[in-house]
């Protein structure tokens, strides 16, 4: 058998939940697990388990992947996953956690355990990918602007940097972010929607898009200022000429 | 601002009971607003839309109703604090008792909710949404009916459902016996317990039939105390209802009267 790398996707907007009729980022983690009919299990855990994001999931993936769902909130009925929960998550090829509350998904998957479930999964190199929420959770700081002003909440830290999401889509979160890091929170990552930061291990890999134009960014204090680097991105779909900016 | 107010129900409210407005009725007679400001936490079943579609059928006419959602955003400029504090009621829903807890405490809700409890907004809920206010109950969260800890608002312990899911109460009065959670109440569907301050006042119930129990471990034995609830008749005093054919009902209206002319 061999030792799969861990592996972390993490969409600043985009795949099924946001882009419907743009598969690029979803094919991407696909592609990634390298298993001809991947198993893929869905977490909706930062929506509240929205019965109509669930749907959306098995429509996307049910006729190419091995498709299933996490419940925390309906276990007794709605066809989630069954029993021993770990052991399920183990198995699979791909875990992707969808959008919504970062803060009440980092709440209810300490309270079930999940959270060190999804490490030890992490290690073990189960493909994890996700958007917004999804995103933010993998990291050690993660901004977040649900209810009030924007504020920085500690993830689950399997990537010891911040992560800022959606950062062309909310114009305030981009001078929010650079503002929280000046403060203090470590240095870390800024995507656009359509933009994926693939990290392999916790070394930042690769960064793609669904959308032409989507940009990721390291967002460091540099001499006592905020320096916001573009970073190369690879745009996944039909070769059109578009310049990635050099980091 | 009046004294700390929890109605906790077994069940029922217009989330199980779609006809029947006895409950919910009850909680809004808790304020004296004109047009109450109606708050409903839908936390403990992820924010469902049925949910939130059955609040504003019940509260939307009459009072200033609103929902919080803590899975989609508002767009809200406003604090959770800012929302909270300004209620006249708020009404927590069912679902599993440990995520809303998990879900309250990361967002620091139960905090908000401590101090609008002291603030005198009252504070009403189902299932999940009324165990939550006791030092602990009885949740299917998992699955199975385990043991859980709540906020501890109130001294003592709820379990719900005591008749629509009759698999906790034994679960409650094993754990009420062994000592691993404190004497307190068991409610049937349809039935409310009120609490003022810290004290149990009166026990509503929207159905004949219905009933809630009291129980506390003496001595390592388990005592156990039935209490007739008050049967509700939304809008009409006790005094002006018809009689009721429903022995039960009549006998909890006698107790009503009784109480009513001490």
């Amino acid at each position: 058998m061999t030792t799969r790398p861990a592996q972390i996707v993490a969409f600043g907007g985009g795949g099924f939940s946001m882009e419907a009729g743009n598969p690029l980022l979803d094919d991407y983690v696909l592609s990634l697990t390298g298993a001809e009919r991947p198993r893929v299990c869905f977490v909706p855990t930062a929506s509240g388990d929205a019965d109509h994001y669930v749907v959306r999931f098995y429509r996307t993936f049910a006729a190419t992947c091995a498709t299933s769902h996490v419940s925390l909130f309906r276990r007794d009925r709605s066809g989630a996953v069954q029993g021993d929960l770990a052991r399920h998550l183990l198995a699979q090829d791909l875990i992707y956690v969808g959008g919504g509350s970062v803060v009440s998904l980092l709440g209810a998957w300490r309270a079930h355990g999940l959270d060190r479930v999804l490490r030890a999964a992490w290690r073990k190199g189960v493909v994890l990918c996700g958007l917004s929420a999804g995103s933010l959770c993998w990291f050690a700081e993660a901004v977040t602007a649900f209810h009030g002003a924007p504020r920085v909440v500690r993830g689950l830290g399997l990537l010891p940097y911040s992560n800022c999401v959606h950062y062309d889509g909310e114009p305030e979160r981009r001078a929010e972010y650079r503002r929280f890091v000046g403060d203090g929170v470590r240095p870390g990552y800024a995507a656009d929607d359509g933009a994926a930061l693939h990290f392999v291990g916790r070394g930042l890999h690769a960064v793609v898009s669904s959308r032409p134009r989507a940009r990721a960014y390291h967002v460091a204090p540099v001499d006592g200022a905020v320096v916001e680097t573009p970073l190369e991105t690879r745009y996944l779909g039909a070769a059109v000429p578009d310049l990635a900016v050099a980091g | 601002m009046g004294e700390p107010t929890i109605l906790a129900l077994g069940g029922g409210g217009f989330t199980m009971e779609p006809d029947n407005p006895a409950l919910d009725e009850f909680a809004l007679s808790l304020t004296d607003a004109r047009e109450p400001r109606v708050l409903f936490l839908p936390t403990a079943s992820g924010d469902p839309a049925a949910q939130i579609t059955a609040f504003y059928a019940r509260f939307g006419r009459r009072c200033t109703a609103t929902h919080l959602s803590l899975f989609r955003r508002h767009g809200a400029d406003r604090s959770l604090a800012e929302i909270v504090l300004a209620q006249d009621l708020i009404y927590v829903g069912g679902g599993s008792m440990r995520n809303l807890l998990a879900i309250w405490a990361a967002h620091g809700l139960d905090e908000l909710l401590r101090e609008a409890w002291r603030r005198g907004i009252p504070l009403a809920g189902l299932s999940a949404g009324a165990m939550c206010w006791f030092e602990g109950g009885v949740t299917r969260s998992g699955g199975p009916p385990e043991v859980i800890r709540g906020l501890g608002l109130l001294p003592g312990s709820f379990s719900v459902h005591a008749d629509g899911e009759p698999e906790r109460l034994p679960v409650w009065l094993a754990a009420v016996r062994r000592g691993e959670l404190p004497g307190g109440w068991a409610a049937d569907d349809g039935v409310g317990l009120l609490f003022s301050g810290t004290r149990h006042v009166r026990t509503v119930a929207s159905r004949p039939g219905t009933g809630a129990l009291r129980a506390d471990a003496v001595g390592g034995e388990l005592v156990r105390r039935r209490i007739e609830p008050e049967l509700l008749n939304a809008g009409v005093r006790p005094r002006d209802r018809p009689i009721p054919d429903e022995i039960a009902a009549l006998r909890a209206l006698r107790a009503e009267l009784r109480r009513g002319r001490r």
